[in-house]
Formats: C-alpha cells, sequence, structure tokens
C-alpha cells in the first residue's frame, strides 16, 4: 500500500529474527559439525532450545548469531559428529 | 432523502447501516444501549449485512471492534461513562496502531457516586488518546458526523479512529426530525475502506511489538503529526459532504458559530445546550446586549485558527463547561485560555451529572458575565440546592 506521507508512521514491522534472542559476548563454547560424520537424522534440530540448528542439504549447520553454546545438541547426536569447541 | 421523526441514538444506528459497517463490537451501557438495540433489530430483519458480535465487556467490544478493523473491515462500537473508561486501554490502543475505527460516545457522568445523567466528563477524558473528537449538537448532526467519521478516519494523511460525541439522553433518547440520506448519496461520499496494513497471512506484519525509546517517540509524533494535519482535511471533507449528501448543516468549519461577527462578548461551549444558549443569545440581543456564541465542534483536533479568528479581539469570552478537570476548572476553559491572548475568559462549570440549565439559567448567567464576575471559575447550580442529605464520618459515629 502507497504511504505516501512523510509524516506518516505506522507501529509494525515485518517478522524476522528478534534481536532480543541474540547471543551476547558471553558464550564460552560453540557446537561444531562435523560433516564427514553427520547422517542429517536432525535430531540435533528436534532438540535445540534455541532453534538455532538449520537443516541444509540433508545435513545441518548451527546460526551461531542465536546460538548460547549449552551443548544440547552435542549430547544427543547419536554418532558424535557435534563436538563443543571452547571459544575463550 | 427521507424525512423522519428518530432519536439520536436511532441516527446514528441509521449512520452505521448507510456506511456499510462489516462489524460491530456491542456492549451495551446506558445511554448508549439503544444504537444496538437498534442495531440487532436492523441485523434480525436483515435490513444490514454488519457481523453483530456480543462480548463480556467494554474492554473486549472495543478489542473486537479493533481486531476487526486490523483485519481491513469497517468497524464500529458504541459506549458511554464506565464503559468509557473501561475501555480506556483499548481506546489507546487503537489509536496507537493507527487502524481507522469510528465510535460513537452517549455521554454521561462517572462514578462514584452513581449516576446515569448526562455530562461530559468521560468525553472529555478522553482528549489526549490521539483519537479525532467530534461532538455533536442535535441528532441529525449525530448521524452526519458518524458517516464523516469514518471518511474522515480512512483517509491516508489522517489514519486515526475517530469518536463522536453526543449528549446521553438529551440526544440520544430525545426524538426530532432527522434527514435521513439515500444509499447512493452515501456510496457516492463514502469510497470503499483504506487502511495503512492488514492481518494478511500471506503477507504477514508484527503488530503490538516492542518499540525502542527512539522509534516510539517518533510514532507519537506523527500521531501528533497526523492530529494537526487532520484540521484541514475535516474540512474538505466537511465540503464535500456538504456537496454530495445535505447542505443543510455547514460542515466547512470545525466550530459553528452563531451571531458572532458584530458580538462584543462570546459564548463559547460545546453540545446540545447550544439551543438553549442561541434563544437566551436572542433575548439579550433584543435587550441590546451583543452578545455571539461559539459552539467546539471538534475538541480534537483544535482548532487554534479558528478559535483566535472567532474570539480575539472581544470584550470578554465565557466558557461553559458541562466537564471538569478537578482543581483547574473546565477542560474547554482550559483549551480556550491557552490559545487566546488579550482577552479575558472566564468559564462557569454546571450542568454535570444531569443538571438541568436550561434558557433561564442561561439568561442568567450571560447578563451577570456581561456585568463582570469576578472569579475565574464558578459552579453554578441553577436551583437554589438545599441542605444535602449526604452521610459524613460523624453521622456514622
Amino acid at each position: 500500500m502507497s504511504l505516501l506521507l512523510d509524516y506518516q508512521y505506522f507501529p509494525i514491522t515485518k517478522p524476522g529474527k528478534g534481536a532480543g534472542g541474540k547471543t551476547g559476548s558471553w558464550r564460552v563454547v560453540k557446537p561444531v559439525v562435523d560433516l564427514s560424520k553427520c547422517i542429517g537424522c536432525k535430531a540435533c534440530f528436534m532438540f535445540c532450545p534455541e532453534s538455532t540448528i538449520v537443516p541444509k542439504g540433508g545435513k545441518v549447520t548451527v546460526d551461531y548469531e542465536y546460538c548460547k553454546g549449552c551443548g544440547v545438541c552435542s549430547n544427543v547426536c547419536p554418532v558424535k559428529a557435534i563436538s563443543m569447541v571452547s571459544e575463550t | 432523502m427521507i424525512r423522519k421523526i428518530i432519536s439520536g441514538n436511532e441516527a446514528v444506528a441509521t449512520a452505521v447501516k448507510l456506511a456499510r459497517v462489516g462489524l460491530t463490537g456491542i456492549y451495551p451501557i446506558t445511554p448508549q444501549t439503544s444504537i444496538i438495540e437498534k442495531l440487532a433489530e436492523m441485523k434480525a430483519q436483515g435490513e444490514i449485512q454488519t457481523e453483530i458480535v456480543r462480548v463480556e465487556s467494554e474492554h473486549s467490544a472495543m478489542a473486537a471492534t479493533y481486531g476487526a478493523a486490523l483485519a481491513g473491515i469497517r468497524a464500529f462500537t458504541a459506549t458511554a461513562s464506565q464503559g468509557l473508561l473501561y475501555m480506556h486501554e483499548m481506546v489507546w490502543w487503537v489509536a496507537g496502531s493507527r487502524v481507522p475505527v469510528v465510535m460513537v460516545v452517549g455521554t454521561r457522568a462517572v462514578g462514584a457516586p452513581w449516576n446515569i445523567w448526562n455530562e461530559h466528563t468521560d468525553f472529555t477524558s478522553e482528549r489526549d488518546s490521539g483519537w479525532i473528537m467530534a461532538f455533536a449538537s442535535n441528532p441529525q448532526e449525530a448521524l452526519d458526523l458518524t458517516i464523516q467519521a469514518f471518511r474522515i478516519s480512512e483517509d491516508e494523511r489522517v489514519f486515526l479512529p475517530v469518536m463522536v460525541g453526543m449528549d446521553g439522553f438529551i440526544l440520544s433518547h430525545t426524538k426530532t426530525n432527522v434527514l435521513i440520506p439515500d444509499q447512493e448519496q452515501i456510496d457516492d461520499y463514502l469510497p470503499p475502506r483504506r487502511q495503512p496494513y492488514v492481518i494478511d497471512p500471506e503477507d504477514p506484519v508484527e503488530i503490538g511489538n516492542m518499540f525502542p525509546p527512539e522509534g516510539y517517540m517518533k510514532l507519537r509524533e506523527s500521531i501528533h503529526l497526523a492530529l494537526k494535519n487532520s484540521e484541514d482535511i475535516i474540512r474538505q471533507h466537511g465540503r464535500e459532504y456538504n456537496k454530495k449528501v445535505s447542505p443543510m448543516i455547514d460542515y466547512s468549519t470545525l466550530n459553528s458559530s452563531y451571531r458572532l461577527e458584530d458580538a462584543d462578548y462570546a459564548v463559547v461551549l460545546m453540545g446540545a445546550w447550544a439551543g438553549d444558549a442561541m434563544e437566551a443569545i436572542d433575548v439579550l440581543r433584543e435587550k441590546g446586549i451583543k452578545i455571539g456564541m461559539l459552539r467546539v465542534r471538534y475538541l480534537r483536533p483544535w482548532s487554534e485558527k479558528e478559535i483566535r479568528e472567532n474570539l480575539e479581539g472581544k470584550k470578554g469570552v465565557l466558557v461553559l463547561d458541562r466537564s471538569t478537570s478537578f482543581g483547574r476548572g473546565g477542560p474547554l476553559y482550559i483549551e480556550v485560555k491557552s490559545t487566546i491572548r488579550d482577552t479575558e475568559v472566564k468559564d462557569i462549570v454546571t450542568g454535570l451529572g444531569g443538571v438541568t440549565v436550561g434558557k433561564s439559567d442561561m439568561i442568567y448567567l450571560f447578563s451577570k458575565f456581561v456585568e463582570g464576575i469576578k472569579e475565574d471559575v464558578t459552579w453554578y447550580y441553577p436551583k437554589e440546592v438545599g441542605k444535602l442529605d449526604v452521610r459524613t464520618p460523624r453521622d456514622i459515629e
């Protein structure tokens, strides 16, 4: 819809990733996926409490902007493809 | 056009029918109840297609109306008094969301103590909420202003909700001659609804989310500018209404004046008692007192230009308030006083809670004002008030 007037603003936004859920500078470990081991079962995707596991081409990657480094994915992986790597 | 003898509430219901409203959120409260009764009757007889949603409170009535408006339907609700105060939160949400909605308020006193009679306090207490606020002085104007409200509200330069006030009982329940426009005339005047955004699963938007301080302030300023700019837009749509629908009442100005051009003294008021004031002015004019009246039709936007043009240079201005801002006088008085300079402004607060102020009281008040009253704000009781049977703590002991 055309909103032509320079003084007209409306209190709406387009849905997207919330800025409020972003991980700050405080994460100490991050999950790293070994793609050669990953079997694409998506157990990590199911269990990630922050929905930061992104299925991609039959396997998975991690959205580090929102990952808090809790390690749940690493624990549930049946083939031990995800290892927690220190960031400090 | 046909002429019918109907009450103010029926006139509003007719306006809603003519505007082809899609949804009305209803909850009954005196003196507005017969608007929704009439709408329900019309719906039962198949005269209107409006969806009527019965809810459990006024807060929900406005919430339902707000939701429908967000979805792109022309929406309407009506309320009064405690109901409007109960709605207060949603009233702000609607204005803040910039979504076109029209509401009619049958003005009534606010408790405690319980009082169902007429005054304007409920209406004026919403004047900071960002709504455009019109006030009718007869059932004809209630009908015309409600139809114009949809046009103004849905203008892309405005996109703000509009509230139409109407004196409870005095207009809402009194039957007079009302000229009812034809459906074709209104269809010609009122184009299909426009609004800034809609709820649509195909193209989702987020509403009611958190905004950072700067963004929030920017939005507030945008409401302020839209409300200020609406002044000319209201005049424009008023002229169009006069041309396309009915030239009977002049809507080309935000306020209406009576014998004001050559007047030395001016009276400012709002609502149905303008009729009594006009008769009182005629009597005083015969006695040689040059007095005129300015009736405020739009409390928001407040037309500083019109008020200055009409009132500056007068010997004195008397404001009659049917509402109060405790400790300060009437809200209308505060507005007028802050607008005009170099002119003496006096205020009389009267007519609260249904106290009847008629022609003779007006003649008394106006002549007293011309003689010169000392106090800035006076509380006036029409009759000799006897000792009230009010309980004090001592009685209870």
